[in-house]
């Protein structure tokens, strides 16, 4: 058969591959591929949309959002089960604005400050509330700037619709995951049935 | 390997690289508890005051959570706070009316700025070497308290002094109550550009000794003096929106808009006629107008009342200034001289304004009562379309002057030991703003201990031994009762829009808890700044219930009719002289040197403001250094092309900036835009361009002491060798104009 592209070039495809991982680590170093920097992007006083490193570039082009890596392992269903808090009770302002926020560790204080049950977990959060500091929160829902997305919490919820609806069934989660991924389609559809505009600048603006 | 599988192994090999990026928490820094009740994403609007200037404009800022990288207890992390996002101007406040200046929109950057001193500093170098450490406010308090109480005996409390720019409102009250308690002398206030001149002429013409507000909307011809109100003069926000309904709001009334100055500023382009006048002769031709006034028979000495028996010659009719006599002192053709007053008197409501450097001459007092008494023959005081004053509301508070700094300057540097042992220093920077003839920076070295509370080091405030950093205004309470720029009674009032960022304190608030625990303690009766600031409401003429409104309105405005005015009886004073006078011989020194407030920094205090720095200069479009305007004809007799480095030499001093040809400038003048040249003023303004400030002489208006900033002679030089760095830049292809031969 007759010889693929890469099959007849194969040499010097590879060296340019090779090349480019060699100016990649010279200029980088190897902790550049692997995304570890030495010094935070937030202490650098010079703005730059630079990527810190080849690996979050790469991962941003992907369009990859890696899994959350949460500090605590906070777990909804005890929360939301047992002690039957309402999403509202915690995530304050998705009734008043477009962000349903994290609360800061305040909120847990309010009822942890007495640890209420033997556990690791609550151990860590007493740690950061010694030690001043508030928990290192990692993101689970969301878009990348390039989807030009922006969503707005509290149309949603003065419509009644669930938190579940999108969320999943978070009162049987322990550390909120994606169960679900929130397309173009998953939004349209919904919002075709129920009548809620569809034009792209209800969205995309 | 084909091509498929080729786009399969480098995704593989992307993946793989992403996997060991994910969520590294190790490079977050940590983040702080909140401080505060937060909402995110949602905005709120609060009031403030722009303290840029003494305009005192009104504004609204949005405020919203975000994360700041701050430092608390000595640990860098990022912070939820509510901050402010941006600056507009408050549409229900009088002076501002919905608008804000460039400055203003820039003001935000005082707030975030890099270089701000974040906690007290102790000086741990040599003095004026920059060289700091960062202490604790323990510690900086506690070293407050011993140097004061240091001079706490009965002799020793007259040395305690304290350097300020002009501070109005409660304040003002403090500051006068802090040094009058403590035993030592008031405030010595000093700023680069005094309207002492101005209010003390007010105060014999009128019987206001105030800043005067112009109803420029209602007026039907506007004839200004050199005043660049529509650009950094009085109130310049208030005025434009006047002058924006002066021309568009009234169907079929355009008005007539005539500009007399020496060199063509941001609001003499602006105008229907610009003329051109020698610098100093501004007051002489107002009485040459005058006298056509009154030949004429359309007006009679007497209808100028008080303004006009100030003036000599007035009730005989001026014959000394016949337009012949004034054309050969002012160089204004005697036909445009007789039109230009017919036109003024005719067609009224008209407005005679007069500002900036026509006051900043030896002769600014004759110039303002000239002006003054222009007005006041043709009847304009307190009616439409003419000469207001402020109504003070009765929350204002006068200022007892302390002495002025050519006079504190001398006196410390003629007595063998200072008579100012500890000097408080509050946001003054004469060390750049003051002339060499004043001897600023070396009777300061004389002061053996100076605290300062600036936020920033510059010039004067790097002479320093302690920081104690106020806070930025958006962070402070702010009170302000305008002077001009409203027929409406004001009484601003806010508070902090945001949490402090950094480790500052209010200065006000450090006085107040320095007052308590000195030895000697003082009984100021106010707990903290906040409960005086919203204590000083309660004399205005409102319900105590509608005092929180006047918090979330950001203060208190009344439609209300001009105080009285207030006719000291004093002697009856010479008429001052008519004629500038000049530093250096025409022989010796051939220009008259212009230096004017650029409309990015003012007086230079704003040059620190990275928004500011990239604002091109309004008629020429240069930016980012100085340059010096120069008439096109004598560039090309003195062999100068457009960048050329030249040396401008006064008696005083010399600098260097690159020539900018421009028409709008007298042919023997040259003009110099204020604010670069700072030695030491943060990254952004530090080795910037030349000082125009740094070679005027002292001279002074005589009877005020007000320093006459414009009456310096200059002669050009071109270089051998140049040291300024700085090119001219121009942000567009700047004018071609200058070809243009007629004036």
């Amino acid at each position: 058969m007759r010889r693929s592209f890469i099959g007849t070039h194969k040499w010097k495809l590879g060296l340019v591959v090779v090349g480019a991982l060699f100016a990649i680590v010279w200029s980088g170093g190897w902790d550049s591929l692997t995304g570890q920097s030495s010094k935070s992007d937030r202490t650098n006083d010079i703005f730059s949309p630079a990527h810190s490193s080849i690996a979050q570039a790469v991962s941003h082009f992907f369009g990859y959002q890696p899994r959350a890596e949460q500090p605590i392992a906070f777990p909804h269903n005890v929360h939301v089960g047992e002690v039957q808090l309402a999403c509202v009770d915690c995530h304050i302002s998705v009734e008043r604005g477009p962000v349903a926020s994290i609360p800061d560790i305040r909120t847990c204080w309010n009822c942890h400050a007495a640890p209420l049950k033997n556990s690791a977990e609550i151990d860590k959060l007493k740690t950061y509330y010694d030690k001043k500091q508030d928990i290192p929160w990692q993101r689970v829902w969301g878009w990348v700037d390039e989807a030009h997305v922006r969503f707005n919490h509290s149309p949603h919820i003065r419509e009644g619709v669930e938190c579940s609806t999108c969320h999943g069934n978070v009162s049987q989660m322990t550390v909120a995951t994606r169960t679900m991924e929130h397309t173009m389609e998953f939004c349209v559809t919904c919002h075709r049935q129920k009548k809620a505009p569809d034009d792209c600048l209800t969205c995309h603006y | 390997m084909d091509r498929r599988d080729f786009i399969k192994a480098s995704a593989a090999t992307g993946a793989m690289a992403t996997l060991a990026s994910c969520g590294n928490p190790e490079n977050q820094l940590i983040r702080f508890i909140p401080e505060e009740p937060l909402f995110p994403g949602i905005a709120t609007w609060k009031p403030s005051i722009c303290s840029l200037c003494s305009a005192g404009c009104g504004l609204l800022v949005r405020v919203m959570d975000g994360e700041a990288q701050v430092v608390r207890n000595g640990q860098t992390g990022l912070l939820k706070m509510a901050l402010a996002k941006k600056l507009e101007g408050n549409p229900d406040h009088p002076i501002s009316r919905g608008k804000i200046c460039a400055r203003g929109q820039a003001a935000i950057q005082v707030t975030y700025h890099p270089d701000r001193i974040r906690q007290p500093l102790r000086r741990s170098g040599a003095r004026g070497s920059g060289e700091f450490q960062e202490i604790s406010w323990d510690e900086a308090m506690s070293e407050a308290l011993s140097k004061l109480n240091g001079i706490a005996s009965a002799e020793d409390r007259k040395t305690l002094g304290f350097l300020t720019r002009p501070l109005d409102g409660q304040r003002e009250v403090l500051v006068s109550q802090f040094l009058e308690q403590f035993g030592a002398a008031p405030a010595t206030t000093y700023e680069v550009f005094g309207e002492s001149v101005l209010r003390e002429a007010n105060k014999r013409s009128f019987g206001y000794a105030q800043l005067p507000t112009f109803d420029l909307a209602r007026a039907r011809y506007v004839l200004s003096f050199g005043a660049d109100f529509l650009g950094t003069w009085n109130s310049p926000v208030a005025h434009s929106v006047a002058y924006g309904e002066m021309r568009q709001g009234r169907p079929g009334v355009r008005a007539k808009f005539v500009q007399l100055e020496p060199r063509m500023s941001q609001t003499g382009a602006n105008a229907d006629e610009w003329v051109p006048i020698k610098p100093g002769t501004e007051g002489i031709l107002a009485l040459g107008l005058a006298h056509v006034i009154l030949k004429s028979k359309l007006r009679t000495p007497s209808a100028a009342g008080k303004a006009g028996e100030l003036i000599d010659g007035w009730s005989a009719g001026l014959s000394n200034y016949s337009p012949e006599a004034v054309a050969t002192q002012t160089g204004i053709a005697p036909a445009r001289i007789e039109r230009l007053a017919l036109e003024f008197a005719e067609h009224g409501p008209a407005l005679a304004i007069i500002g900036g450097a026509p006051l900043a001459h030896t002769n600014g007092m004759f110039q303002a009562l000239a002006v003054n008494a222009l007005n006041a023959l043709v009847g304009n005081l307190g009616k439409p379309g003419g000469l207001f004053f402020t109504p003070w509301p009765s929350i204002a508070v006068g200022s007892k002057a302390g002495r002025g700094l050519r006079d504190l300057a001398e006196e410390i540097l003629s007595a063998s030991k200072s008579p100012v042992q500890v000097l408080l220093l509050n946001d003054a920077n004469p060390v750049f703003g003051s002339p060499p003839a004043w001897k600023v920076a070396e009777a300061l070295s004389k002061i053996p201990y100076i605290i300062s509370f600036g936020s920033f080091l510059d010039e004067t405030s790097t002479l320093a031994d302690l920081i104690l950093p106020d806070h930025s205004f958006l962070e402070s309470w702010l009170d302000d009762v305008p002077e001009s720029g409203t027929s409406m009674s004001v009484a601003s009032i806010a508070g902090p829009v945001m949490r402090p960022l950094h480790q500052t304190r209010s200065m006000p608030d450090v006085l107040i808890e320095i007052g308590q625990q000195l030895q000697r303690r003082l009984s100021l009766p106010w707990k903290n700044f906040e409960q005086m600031v919203r204590a000083s409401v309660n004399v205005l003429p409102e319900e105590l219930s509608s005092l929180e409104k006047i918090h979330e309105k950001g203060g208190w405005w009344s439609e209300a009719p001009m105080n009285q005015p207030n006719w000291v009886q004093t002697a009856r004073r010479q008429t001052p002289a008519s004629e500038a006078q000049f530093d250096g011989a025409p022989s010796d020194y051939p220009f008259h040197f212009l230096p004017y407030p650029s409309q990015a920094f003012l007086d230079g205090s704003l040059a620190h403001l990275p928004w500011l720095q990239e604002l091109p200069d309004v008629i020429s479009t240069a930016m980012w250094s100085s340059w010096v305007e120069i008439n096109p004809k004598t560039a090309q007799d003195l062999k100068i092309a457009q960048g050329d480095i030249i040396a401008i030499k006064s008696g005083h001093g010399t600098l260097q900036a690159p020539a900018l040809l421009s028409p709008g400038i007298a042919p023997d003048a040259v003009a110099m835009p204020i604010g670069q040249g700072h030695q030491n003023y943060t990254r952004y303004a530090s080795g910037r361009g030349a000082n125009p400030l740094s070679i005027l002489s002292g001279m002074t208006e005589p009877e005020t002491g007000a320093h006459a900033w414009a009456a310096t002679r200059v002669r050009i030089e071109k270089l051998e060798r140049v040291e300024q760095k700085s090119p001219l830049i121009l942000f567009s292809g700047g004018m071609r104009e200058h070809e243009e031969t007629h004036r």
